[in-house]
């Protein structure tokens, strides 16, 4: 199997044991590797209605063909499971150098299934895989965590471990590697549910691919074009994606105190990608093997860190009605330390916020308080005080006090830092995202609606947005099963992409073929979610904003118009009107045991 | 944040594209524009179309370092900056006119055979580079040229025009696109170019 490992492994934590498999070369063809390979496997070995919290919820890392190889941002890993926070199925795609470490352990996936009796972490050590008491380490921060674990095992290991959030199942606790997350959707929290610490990898098996020099060249060419585009040449580079604050809240489209409003607000400029880099950036660095290098490390007067990234300044930031940058950077670090989602964290924080405000609840919280936004961030990642409702998420905190409309939230995942009532179809992607809100699996159509990339669109338009938003969460897909990053996206065609995949696996993949994987997966999951019970009314956007107009700003007096664009979505994706998935359409992607299974 | 983006600028801007739009200099998507104010930059947005700019088509960003509006700008925006460094234009054209383009393949500078033509440019440079577009290389060449001509030939790309104000380099970019389609009609017609072209160049 060029480009796969051609192996896998399945722990289980409970009894100890672990079993080696082949993987199938037609899940590989299929499904490719990463969010496709976890989809199907969880789709297949996942009863429907479990717990995500209890011992049958599985976790699915895996890798894909162009992980760690000479391709355009290779360096990211994927992890799926059965989402706490949502109840759906969901992804989260990681950078950083684990995941094309754990490539030359030798395996395209792992499975962690049930339950460990006490505290534990796996080692992936050259192929060995090793269980170990992590009593010791139950408690720890991430990098106090990675630290202990590389003393034990050697610095040059590379290790994903939760924080205490993950441990105390907060439902949007994440899984880091370094300062990268797998972020959203709770992640986390299904570790610390399986009392699994941490995942140490080590590898040193070559990949082999099917024509490594005609690789080799294309992935010369989709360089190149990486170097020449402004955006991911000179605007992510210097700025990082926090570039965007600036250039969204222009747009009238940054969302303020939980998407109250979106006007364009003059303190925006304090914490910018500009602020960043004046005020508290130390160096810029990257993902393995990654030439964009986006991420930012910086520091404040007594600790250093990582970030803040875009959707991290605003949601802790503007969101809460915070413009001190110092306090944005300091909950971002404690959110790393912690292992916490920096989006739902700041959102639900928001929502807190608003409750106080409109005198439902007093947690004492107001916007604008940005010593509270820092102190919040543990009080949530140990469930203390407020911290234990927050804890929940936003829907389940809102609901709570009967107020459900104050959650910004999509299937219980909350917004990312676009306010859609500014671009009419990056709320239909948020709304038929599989795993909640979400800018990436939703699909990125602020791309063409506001940065014009790869050309401008009509933001306020409502015909065809269906089809561009099918578009992007298929590319999406593909490019989370490849495993590389969503950036390349901006310069590299879909062409390209297929040219390189064909090249690695010594198959011609032409880009028609490549995007109908990506519209497998999405379909495949969109399968999943209903057999969960997911229906088209979870296809909608939290109510103020399709009944609140915006009262200021470039966007001013907009609702999404959502209905339309549902309609019309359902029959471009060749979906019935109750949003499911025809027979059809299950059979031209091969889905037709998956189909068989939901009717039943 | 935008400063400098005033409704009566961009009525300019939204002036001067459509007229290079609709008079054939630009196609769909091709050229840029842009003017120099205090110590900021108001340059069109990468991908936008001249002949039907809005304001969110036009992007503020600094003169000389770059800030969040590199993420919206026009791909050649260095190309702008080092022309404002270099020269004292206040505003620069970029269009990419057909028939000059092609002149620009046979020749090293182009000579106007038309009365206006000669008396407005006299000669128009065309300067050769091997990179494309945005290159450090069109970011060291053209300003150069342009110390010496208000607007010179990018040889198989386009023409770059300065001015005090867009309207100034919109009218050496139309001057060359005159002369431009009278060298290939005289041309068609039978002519003799290089005839026609004898003249006392020597003081340009």
């Amino acid at each position: 199997m060029n480009a796969w490992m051609g192996k896998n492994t399945l722990v289980d934590l409970s009894s100890g044991s672990v079993k080696i498999n082949d993987t199938d070369e037609e899940l590989a063809s299929k499904f490719l590797g990463g969010r496709g390979f976890g989809g199907k496997i969880l789709f297949d070995r996942l009863d429907s209605g479990i717990d995500p919290l209890c011992e049958e919820n599985l976790i699915i890392v895996a890798v894909g063909p162009l992980t760690g190889g000479p391709a355009p941002t290779p360096g990211r890993f994927s992890a799926s499971t059965k989402s706490p926070l949502t109840g759906t199925i969901t992804d989260s795609n990681c950078g950083g150098d684990w995941g094309p470490e754990f490539k030359r352990t030798g395996y395209d996936y792992l499975v962690i299934a049930e339950r460990a009796p006490q505290p534990t972490y796996i080692t992936i050590i050259d192929g060995e895989i090793e269980l170990y008491d992590a009593s010791d380490l139950w408690g720890l921060k991430t990098t106090d965590t990675t630290k202990a674990l590389r003393e034990e095992h050697g610095d040059d290991v590379e290790v994903l471990t939760i924080g205490p959030a993950g441990e105390n199942k907060v439902r949007f606790a994440t899984a880091m590697t370094g300062h990268s997350a797998l972020g959203r959707g709770g992640l986390g929290a299904v570790f610390g549910s399986k009392n699994l610490k941490a995942v140490v990898v080590k590898g040193k098996e070559k990949i082999s691919y099917a024509d490594k020099e005609r690789l080799v060249f294309v992935n010369r060419e989709a360089v190149r074009n990486i170097n020449q585009s402004p955006i991911t040449s000179k605007a992510y580079p210097q700025f990082g994606t926090a570039v965007l604050m600036n250039v969204i809240n222009e747009a009238g489209m940054l969302p303020k105190n939980n998407f109250r409003n979106s006007d364009i607000v003059d303190e925006v400029e304090n914490v910018s990608g500009e602020a960043i880099r004046e005020q508290i950036l130390d160096g810029q660095t990257g993902c393995w093997g990654c030439m964009i290098r986006c991420k930012r490390d910086t520091s404040l007067k007594n600790e250093s860190g990582e970030g803040p990234e875009y959707e991290t300044d605003w949601a802790l930031g503007p969101n809460c009605g915070n413009y001190d940058l110092n306090k944005i950077t300091q909950a971002n670090y404690l959110c790393n330390e912690y292992g916490l989602d920096t989006i739902s964290a700041g959102s639900t924080i928001a929502a807190a916020m608003e409750l106080s405000e409109e005198g439902v609840i007093d947690y004492g919280v107001t916007f604008g308080d940005s010593d509270q936004v820092v102190s919040l961030i543990e009080k949530i990642a140990k469930r203390e005080g407020i911290g234990k409702e927050l804890a929940e998420g936003s829907r389940r905190m809102t609901e709570k006090f009967d107020r459900p409309e104050l959650s910004m939230h999509v299937k219980g995942q909350e917004l990312p830092a676009y306010d859609p009532r500014g671009a009419q179809g990056q709320g239909l992607c948020y709304a038929t995202s599989n795993r909640g809100a979400c800018h990436l699996r939703g699909g990125y159509l602020v791309g063409a609606e506001i940065l014009g990339a790869p050309e401008m669109i009509n933001r306020f338009g409502h015909t065809g947005k269906a089809s561009l938003a099918m578009e992007e969460q298929d590319v999406g897909a593909v490019y989370d099963s490849l495993t590389i990053c969503r950036f390349s996206h901006y310069a590299v065609s879909n062409p390209m992409v297929a040219r390189l995949l064909s090249a690695a696996i010594g198959e011609r993949i032409d880009t028609e073929k490549l995007i109908q994987i990506g519209e497998r997966v999405h379909n495949l999951e969109r399968l999943f979610n209903i057999r969960e019970g997911f229906t088209s009314d979870d296809d909608t956007l939290p109510e103020r904003l399709l009944t609140e107009p915006l009262k200021a700003g470039p966007a001013e007096g907009h609702v999404v118009e959502l209905e339309p664009m549902i309609e019309e979505y359902y029959e471009t994706r060749g979906w019935d009107g109750e949003g499911r998935p025809t027979q059809k359409k299950a059979n031209e992607l091969g889905l037709e045991e998956e189909y068989e299974q939901i009717q039943s | 944040m935008s400063k400098y983006k005033a409704d009566d600028v961009i009525k300019r801007f939204q002036h001067v594209g459509s007229a290079l739009y609709q008079r054939g200099l630009e196609n769909s998507h091709s050229g840029n524009l842009s003017v120099k104010v205090g110590n900021r930059l108001l340059i069109t947005r990468r991908g936008s179309q001249l002949g039907f700019l809005s304001k969110e088509d036009i992007v503020e960003t600094g003169l000389e370092k770059d800030d969040s509006g590199i993420a919206l700008a026009s791909s050649e925006v260095g190309v702008h900056r080092a022309i404002y460094r270099e020269t004292n234009a206040l505003a620069i054209v970029h269009t990419h006119q057909i028939a000059a383009t092609a002149l620009s393949f046979l020749r090293d500078e182009i000579i106007p055979i038309d009365v206006e033509g000669g008396y407005i440019l006299r000669k128009i440079p065309v300067v050769t580079c091997k990179e494309g577009s945005g290159s450090k290389e069109m970011e060291e060449k053209i300003p150069q040229a342009l110390k010496d001509y208000k607007i010179i030939m990018l040889k198989g790309h386009g023409a770059f025009a300065i001015g005090d104000h867009l309207e100034e380099a919109w009218h050496y970019s139309e001057t060359l696109q005159n002369i431009a389609n009278i060298i290939f009609m005289v041309k068609v017609m039978g002519g003799d170019i290089e005839q026609l072209q004898e003249r006392d160049l020597d003081a340009w």
